[in-house]
């Protein structure tokens, strides 16, 4: 699979139609895929939907019979995260990772459900937190703009929570001593730095969204410049 | 979302203003609740149901894997993460990826074929529950639907209803492989747009 049949993956794994070896394939991929988790995530709310053209109420016989099952079904050790916001936060220690561990072995037992919503935290999942935490906020939107020379930029913003989430995938490779560099452009059009990146990212942006008319993205030498060069690989409007 | 009439689709289907969202009651059912385990069974099991019938067509089965379903909801209610996407998202998923693996478990490969040409393409539109609220809400769906290809639409509720994989709808649909993954993803993305479920994580 090349990295562009990956990405296309995430319809056909939404409406589960990936043949059974090429499931498990990209839910390796979808682990370490920021991009994939957040897009899964919002294509599967989207599918979801397409039970509403057939719901038909169960024959009422079925309801004592899940609960009277349930009585004897006992619930698994809930999963201990670390989310941003979540109401019960919890600091990551050493027992709760070890706790992490063998709840993620146990989940193998449970068949697979849904994998995407159990995985082990990685860095990566963890920075998918970070951007389903301001997509959660009531006043989030989402901007997406193409990249010069391939690779696509897409930023999550709430003014709100004054957070804006910034995605770079399938970026074009840097030539040695070149970097990305993000920008927030303010409405007098003047850009201010918001960090560095040497290719694909998912990050929460540094500094203040309030007010901000725009995302830039230029190619800039190692360690960044003071003022963006143009042109720029990306502009995109946040208003 | 650009209708003016469109519903406010963050609260999820069954939720009017000043009740328990079906994620509230997940999580209470996830501290062992059993009160509001029934209350969360009466919103969703029309969904459940509804779509393992579609899927597997056999009603005993189909009242088997509901209920298959509506237990693993229970037991694995404390997994449920709000910031990952609604319960209703979550129970669809988990009811889904059952009816669908037991489809195909139950198919020898020999048979598939025949099979392919037996399930049908039609959605029962008219089993559709007769509430206001989900009347609105399956036709808002609909009119999403219709704005998608008709190579988007069939390849999305070939493999939503009927259960089949990639290839097996790239068959039915005399299409190349890439194409129909390509569609597939294409066509929710436009039907996310159209229904504006982006955002829609707080049920």
């Amino acid at each position: 699979m090349t990295e562009s049949d990956v990405h296309t993956l995430t319809g056909p794994y939404v409406l589960d139609a990936l043949p059974e070896d090429e499931r498990t394939l990209f839910e390796a991929h979808l682990a370490g895929c920021t991009f994939c988790a957040t897009e899964v995530a919002e294509l599967r709310e989207a599918a979801v939907k397409l039970a509403t053209q057939v719901a038909t109420p169960p024959p009422p016989s079925l309801k004592p019979n899940v609960l009277a099952a349930i009585d004897h079904v006992r619930q698994v050790p809930p999963l201990v995260a670390g989310h941003r916001g979540a109401p019960a936060r919890k600091r990551f220690t050493r027992r709760s990772v070890l706790t992490l561990a063998a709840a993620a072995l146990a989940v193998a037992g449970v068949g697979g459900v849904a994998v995407d919503q159990y995985r082990e935290k990685t860095d990566a999942v963890q920075a998918n937190d970070q951007i389903t935490a301001v997509l959660a906020q009531p006043d989030a939107r989402t901007v997406r703009g193409p990249v010069a020379g391939g690779g696509q930029a897409t930023i999550v913003m709430s003014p709100s929570a004054d957070e804006a989430v910034v995605v770079l995938n399938d970026l074009p490779r840097l030539r040695a001593g070149r970097t990305w560099q993000l920008w927030m452009i303010d409405p007098s059009k003047t850009a201010h730095s918001v960090g560095l990146a040497s290719g694909d990212v998912t990050r929460v942006l540094d500094g203040s969204v309030t007010g901000m008319i725009a995302f830039g993205l230029t190619n800039e030498p190692d360690g960044g410049s003071a003022t963006p060069s143009q042109p720029a690989a990306a502009t995109i409007p946040m208003t | 979302m650009t209708e003016p009439t469109a519903l406010p689709w963050p609260a999820g289907p069954h939720t009017r203003p000043g009740e328990v969202s079906d994620g509230d009651l997940l999580a209470r059912a996830a501290g062992g609740d059993t009160a509001a385990f029934s209350t969360l069974y009466d919103r969703v099991t029309p969904w459940v149901f509804g779509l393992v019938r579609r899927i597997l067509r056999n009603p005993a089965q189909s009242e088997e894997v509901t209920q298959e379903v509506m237990i693993d909801v229970w037991r694995t209610a404390t997994r449920f993460d709000p910031h990952r996407g609604s319960a209703h998202a979550w129970i669809l998923t988990i009811a889904h990826r059952r009816a669908v693996d037991r489809v195909r478990s139950e198919q020898a490969a020999a048979d598939r074929t025949e099979l392919i040409g037996a399930r049908s393409a039609e959605v029962d539109f008219d089993q559709v529950a007769d509430t206001v609220t989900t009347r609105l809400e399956s036709e808002q769906v609909r009119r999403c639907l219709d704005t998608l290809t008709d190579l988007q639409r069939e390849s999305i509720t070939l493999a939503y209803y009927n259960g089949y994989t990639y290839p097996e709808v790239a068959q039915r649909l005399d299409a190349k492989l890439p194409t129909i993954k390509a569609r597939m993803r294409d066509g929710l993305i436009r039907l996310r747009d159209c229904l504006g479920t982006t955002k829609g994580r707080t049920s």
